[in-house]
């Protein structure tokens, strides 16, 4: 059960936590439960944990916006990234039994919102920016230790976005979006014309470099954010294109390890209507299928990872948040809805809080 | 008999009112043709009389002549204050944004391969096909502030500085060129002024008066944020840090307070002619005197800012008045960018809201 007095005195002045005293066994009650950072009506920032049914099993404010959340069963906690250029992550336990942990990012770094643990649970990586020298870090962090931050490695690029443990437990896979910003001018991109984003495979346990593979060169305005690793180990990414808003390069493609990276054709209706802008990737369970989003173009696309084709396109005003769910996929909304997609028999849920871009399927 | 008749007249000018609230087709077209185009007009005459400005300098170097031009380049940086935030359509195409001005320079990188081109005489900097192929950084306004104002100006008062004044006369040239081809695309028959005033789900760019209208409104939310993180923040002091004023645009000009005061001039009356924010429900019929208030304050704020940035930073009372403003455009983007789009049931704001 979450644990209120531990995360208000774990959290200080400003940092409350609620718990649904109703709701509280829902938690290791359910099998299935989605997390994802939101706004909430008020206009506050939190995280919430939802049941299989969508119904509130508990949430926790934030200081400020959150972005994606991480989870390791072995680790048995969950972790929330600030929103780039943000400066705190909270480190929670699902169960509620113990206090939740607020990590600072140290001087010189910000976080970019998203991370992963190690197989193990006992690290955390977290993407973050050496923003003086426009440099991309992982940054690793002691489960053992109260979450200190022990070390780092560069991800080789410049702003790194999000990071996936591949399935061998050992290779990092970090989309570098290419974009330098400065924690002094906000969230302004700073470097437009001379992007150069790229997907890296880097060993955790010394920081190496695997492989870096890039697009071709006249899309280096193609900044790749987000990824999802299908059944056969590649990794499909998702991109937004900074370039001129007239033209519509496709935003959709997978890399490998193996060295090999390209863009797959979408047909011109969905691709106009990501509006060169996906949110977010997921896998399906089976990881045969792969979810697109865009919150920009209210446009959800399932792709069939075989064909490499979409097998379907679905509407969702202000979506972005995808997870697995049986066959197919839950999304959510910044408006506050939670659907079903490609497959998945889900009743379409609506809360008084706005989702942010991620959906995480914890159990 | 009379209170009837009062009452009557009552309810005639009540219903006369609702019966006035503004559409959201009334505000994309009053947007498009009574903001948008005047002031891409503007910007393209502005941008034509510092064209012949540089030309005449450079054929008689004079300090005349580079007086007419500093004035000349001080209506274009007005003028592209106004148009700076509408980052829709052809200021979004061909990297004319970043090519108009390039900002922020974080690393110094514009001013580097200025200094190089002067240096170097670089010939190819001084015809208009050269210029444009290379970095847009050399080719727009921080590039002629520095011709004008930045060290070795004074050349350009006679022949020593021909090959600085053939340079500054390529960049005023490709800028009028820029302006005049954004005059050009806000113009043209089934162009970007069309798809925003009447959109169709067949449009790659606005398919539905919501669509259009959350890009509307999201000009001025992110314009407002633009403002504060590249334009005033960056130079003021922080955290016990000092101010940098070198860091804000135009210092070199003098002119970093009135491309400011255009910035918010230009979005102001974005919002009260277009009427955006008259185009709500009767709960939120206060929201445009709101905003419209909170946008007279970021006005009297700048009026006290009287001083170059320079020594303005240095002053207690207008370092003031510049913290003041940054507060006042935190409030403004919180009614233009989350309560606005509420009232008009748009979904600027969240998830959208960009790059992540």
């Amino acid at each position: 059960m979450w644990q209120r007095r531990a995360f208000l005195q774990a959290a200080g002045a400003g940092f409350a936590a609620s718990l649904l005293p109703r709701q509280a066994l829902a938690l290791e009650r359910t099998e299935l439960v989605f997390a994802s950072a939101v706004q909430t009506a008020s206009g506050g920032y939190g995280a919430v944990l939802l049941g299989e049914a969508g119904e509130l099993i508990a949430s926790i404010a934030l200081p400020d916006r959150g972005h994606d959340i991480t989870l390791s069963r072995e680790a048995g906690r969950g972790v929330v990234f600030a929103r780039q250029p943000g400066t705190f992550a909270v480190v929670f336990d699902p169960s509620g039994r113990e206090a939740p942990v607020t990590l600072t990012s140290v001087a010189g770094r910000h976080f970019f919102g998203h991370g992963v643990f190690s197989p193990d649970g006992k690290l955390l990586y977290a993407t973050e920016s050496d923003f003086e020298a426009a440099q991309g870090v992982v940054g690793i962090y002691d489960a053992a230790d109260g979450y200190r931050r022990i070390g780092e490695f560069p991800t080789y690029g410049t702003g790194p976005h999000e990071m996936l443990l591949m399935p061998d437990g050992v290779t990092l896979v970090v989309a570098n979006g290419g974009i330098e910003t400065h924690p002094d001018y906000g969230r302004t991109e700073l470097n437009l014309e001379t992007m150069d984003p790229s997907v890296v495979f880097i060993d955790r346990r010394d920081g190496g470099l695997v492989g870096q593979l890039r697009l071709d060169s006249g899309l280096h305005q193609l900044s790749i954010r987000h990824m999802a690793i299908d059944g056969r180990g590649r990794v499909w990414f998702g991109c937004q294109y900074r370039g001129a808003p007239s033209e519509s390069p496709q935003l959709v493609g997978y890399a490998s390890m193996e060295g090999e990276i390209r863009l797959i054709e979408l047909p011109p209706g969905p691709l106009a209507d990501l509006r060169n802008y996906v949110g977010s990737v997921a896998a399906s369970a089976d990881g045969a299928t792969i979810a697109v989003s865009s919150p920009e173009g209210d446009l959800l696309v399932a792709i069939d990872v075989e064909g490499k084709r979409p097998v379907l396109a679905q509407t969702l005003r202000n979506g972005c948040g995808l997870a697995p769910d049986g066959a197919g996929f839950v999304a959510s909304s910044g408006l506050g809805e939670l659907i079903g997609m490609a497959g998945a028999a889900r009743e379409t849920k609506h809360f008084d809080f706005q989702f942010d871009n991620h959906l995480l399927r914890v159990g | 008999m009379r209170l009837m008749i009062i009452a009557a007249l009552m309810l005639a000018f009540a219903g006369a009112a609702s019966a006035q609230e503004t559409t959201p087709g009334e505000v994309l077209h009053a947007a498009v043709v009574d903001v948008i185009r005047p002031n891409m007009l503007r910007l393209d005459a502005g941008a034509r009389g510092l064209d012949s400005a540089m030309t005449a300098l450079c054929a008689v170097p004079s300090q005349d002549g580079v007086a007419i031009a500093a004035q000349q380049f001080r209506q274009v940086v007005g003028a592209y204050g106004k148009i700076d935030f509408l980052r829709i359509g052809p200021l979004m195409e061909d990297n004319r944004a970043d090519r108009l001005l390039f900002w922020p320079d974080r690393r110094g990188i514009g001013l580097k391969q200025v200094q190089a081109i002067l240096a170097e005489e670089d010939a190819t900097a001084t015809d208009l096909a050269g210029l444009r192929a290379k970095s847009v950084a050399v080719q727009g306004l921080g590039a002629l502030e520095f011709v004008l104002f930045g060290t070795g100006a004074e050349s350009l008062t006679d022949a020593t500085g021909a090959f600085r004044c053939a340079y500054g006369q390529a960049i005023a040239g490709n800028i009028a060129g820029m302006a005049k081809e954004m005059v050009a695309l806000w113009y043209v028959p089934g162009g970007i002024a069309d798809h925003l005033q009447s959109p169709q789900a067949d449009y790659a760019d606005y398919r539905s008066e919501t669509e259009a209208m959350e890009a509307l409104v999201g000009l001025v939310s992110h314009g407002l944020e633009g403002l504060r993180d590249k334009h005033l923040l960056p130079f003021m002091a922080s955290d016990g840090g000092p101010a940098k004023p070198k860091l804000a645009a135009f210092w070199r000009a003098g002119m970093t307070m009135e491309f400011v005061r255009a910035n918010v001039d230009g979005m102001a009356e974005l919002v009260a002619r277009s009427g955006m924010a008259r185009a709500v429900g009767e709960a939120n019929q206060g929201l445009d005197n709101s905003i419209q208030f909170e946008f007279r304050n970021a006005t009297r704020a700048l009026d006290l800012v009287t001083l170059p940035v320079e020594a303005a930073v240095a002053d207690d009372k207008q370092a003031a008045a510049l913290g003041y403003l940054v507060l006042v455009t935190g409030s403004l983007q919180a009614m233009v960018g989350e309560q606005l789009p509420t009232a008009l049931g748009l979904s600027v704001g969240f998830s959208s809201l960009d790059g992540d």
